[in-house]
């Protein structure tokens, strides 16, 4: 049942990605200012999205396991966790790439690109400190609290570093600035994109979630094997 | 338009979509890996010498 | 046993067997001086940038030296199993943290006047300017890195990479504390007025010191208990 979820999942994010990519590159044309480039920003800032919502619904669970114990939300959360670090570091890299050629520079320590980075080197500490706890409801513990922290820590680091820097564009979509920063048609293919990437980050979650099932089963087979 | 302008929106595209697919590769390897550690493992569950009574 | 008394007897405890042995003092004292030496190669000492820099250099250091602390935090109760002894005994979870957190602060802040002086020669820097501020600066921050430090440490006792795991763990989330203590270092050793804006620094401070504080209460159990 979960695979063809995913399955579905998967088939909606090509259908989507089919239709977004024919408007970018066929429909739309060049930005005024930044010409082809522009065409970045239906990647890197959806990434980004998917990457922010993932570490907050990584922290839902993680409240839920250690209120209920049950490890399907631990499994869910790791799952969350590591999907939404492989957006956020496409959030990264496509954010160099475009930079280099806007700004000149691979990298600058503006607010948003430092914060995205924190972020990643958080979680990346979580997938760590999961990978060396061998005994699974002292990883799923451990990771809770360090998923609850991190994920608080998230928000004090944003807003820390929002004060401390920023040259980083402003905010452009109209449920931000009431409209007239971003061509609509633009912005329409932007939230069409946004769509798709969750949809494939839900159909990764799925999958990565089912490994984490057959891990636990793995585990207790193998400590039913030792005790017989 | 200035030619990288192109050139440079064809590496983040190929980027993106690179990280993602080693992200699926990795997943998938991973999937066969535990598939094969699942059906050992019940293998080894299945042999007589665990599940007999011993004399 | 009331929990502040447990949490005193948890910290006197642990500053006792520190000052009876001084193996994380002296570590944390000794690295602390040597990177302090390193960075007068790296940065021209008498220069006015190295001195408009002096706040970031300084917190660099005392977060550094700090991991050498918290790493024995709980790792010297693994030996005999006097974790296991701890964990059963009446102590209850919060205050054995909070007690753990204390007497990090406690070596902390001694590290951190040790390499406050060392520091003030090395460098010419004139830190006695605005002592109070400066103090009580040291302590909001300072307090941060500790809890954390107890908390992370409690996380990761039992891991295999338990030194390297820590830092890696607990540095980025110290991101904002430390940009808060650099900007008012800074301003502070410069002797120079606080601003509104930077004042602004020492909310998040004492946010960040009250969120994890109240964190580190409620996930004592969770953390603690094996």
């Amino acid at each position: 049942m979960r695979e063809k979820v995913a399955i579905g999942l998967s088939i909606a994010a090509g259908l989507l990605l089919t239709y977004t990519l024919y408007s970018m590159f066929l429909v739309l044309p060049d930005e005024a200012m930044q010409g082809a480039i522009y065409r970045i920003l239906f990647f890197h800032a959806p990434a980004a999205i998917v990457g922010m919502i993932g570490y907050f619904v990584a922290l839902t669970l993680s409240v839920l396991y250690l209120s209920s114990g049950n490890f399907k939300y631990d499994s869910l959360a790791a799952s969350v966790i590591e999907v939404s670090l492989v957006f956020s570091v496409v959030n990264i890299v496509t954010g160099s790439i475009w930079a280099r050629i806007i700004w000149g520079i691979w990298w600058t320590w503006d607010y948003r690109l430092t914060s995205a980075l924190v972020c990643v080197l958080i979680f990346a500490g979580y997938l760590m400190m999961r990978k060396a706890i061998e005994e699974p409801t002292q990883r799923a513990r451990l990771s809770s609290a360090l998923c609850i922290f991190g994920c608080v820590d998230v928000v004090i680091v944003w807003k820390s570093i929002e004060w401390f820097r920023n040259n980083h564009p402003g905010p452009v979509l109209s449920i931000r600035t009431g409209g007239g920063t971003m061509d609509p048609a633009m912005e329409h293919i932007f939230y069409w994109n946004f769509l798709a990437l969750l949809l494939i980050a839900a159909a990764l979650v799925l999958v990565r979630t089912r490994q984490e099932a057959t891990a636990r089963e793995i585990d207790s087979l193998r400590r039913l094997a030792n005790a017989i | 338009m200035d030619a990288r302008n192109f050139t440079f929106m064809f590496y983040g595209f190929l980027a993106a979509w690179l990280i993602v697919l080693i992200y699926v590769i990795s997943l998938a390897r991973r999937g066969a890996r535990l598939k094969k550690e699942l059906d050992n493992v019940k293998q080894l569950l299945k042999e007589p010498s665990l599940t007999e009574p011993r004399p | 046993m009331r929990p502040i008394r447990q949490v005193f007897a948890v910290a006197r405890k642990d500053l006792a067997i520190e000052l009876r042995t001084k193996e994380s003092l002296n570590a944390a004292g000794a690295f602390a001086i040597a990177i302090l030496l390193l960075f007068s190669f790296a940065f021209d000492p008498d220069s006015e940038q190295t001195h408009r820099m002096a706040g970031g250099l300084l917190w660099l250091v005392f977060t550094f030296a700090g991991a050498l602390v918290f790493n024995r935090g709980f790792a010297r109760e693994l030996p005999n199993e006097c974790l296991d002894a701890l964990l059963s005994s009446p102590l209850s979870a919060p205050s054995l943290l909070i007690g753990k957190a204390l007497a990090n602060f406690v070596m902390l802040i001694a590290v951190e006047i040790v390499s406050l002086i060392v520091f003030g020669i090395f460098y010419n820097v004139q830190w006695l300017n605005r002592p109070w501020e400066l103090a009580a600066l040291c302590v909001l921050a300072t307090w941060g890195i500790a809890i954390l430090g107890a908390v992370f440490g409690a996380l990761t006792v039992n891991l295999r990479l338990r030194e390297l795991m820590l830092p890696v763990i607990i540095y980025p989330l110290l991101i904002p504390l430390l940009i808060a203590a650099i900007e008012l270092t800074n301003t502070l050793l410069s002797n120079q007025p606080l601003t509104p804006d930077q004042l602004l620094w020492g909310r998040v401070l004492v946010v960040f010191d009250i969120v994890f504080t109240s964190l580190a209460f409620a996930l004592a159990e969770t953390i603690l208990v094996n």
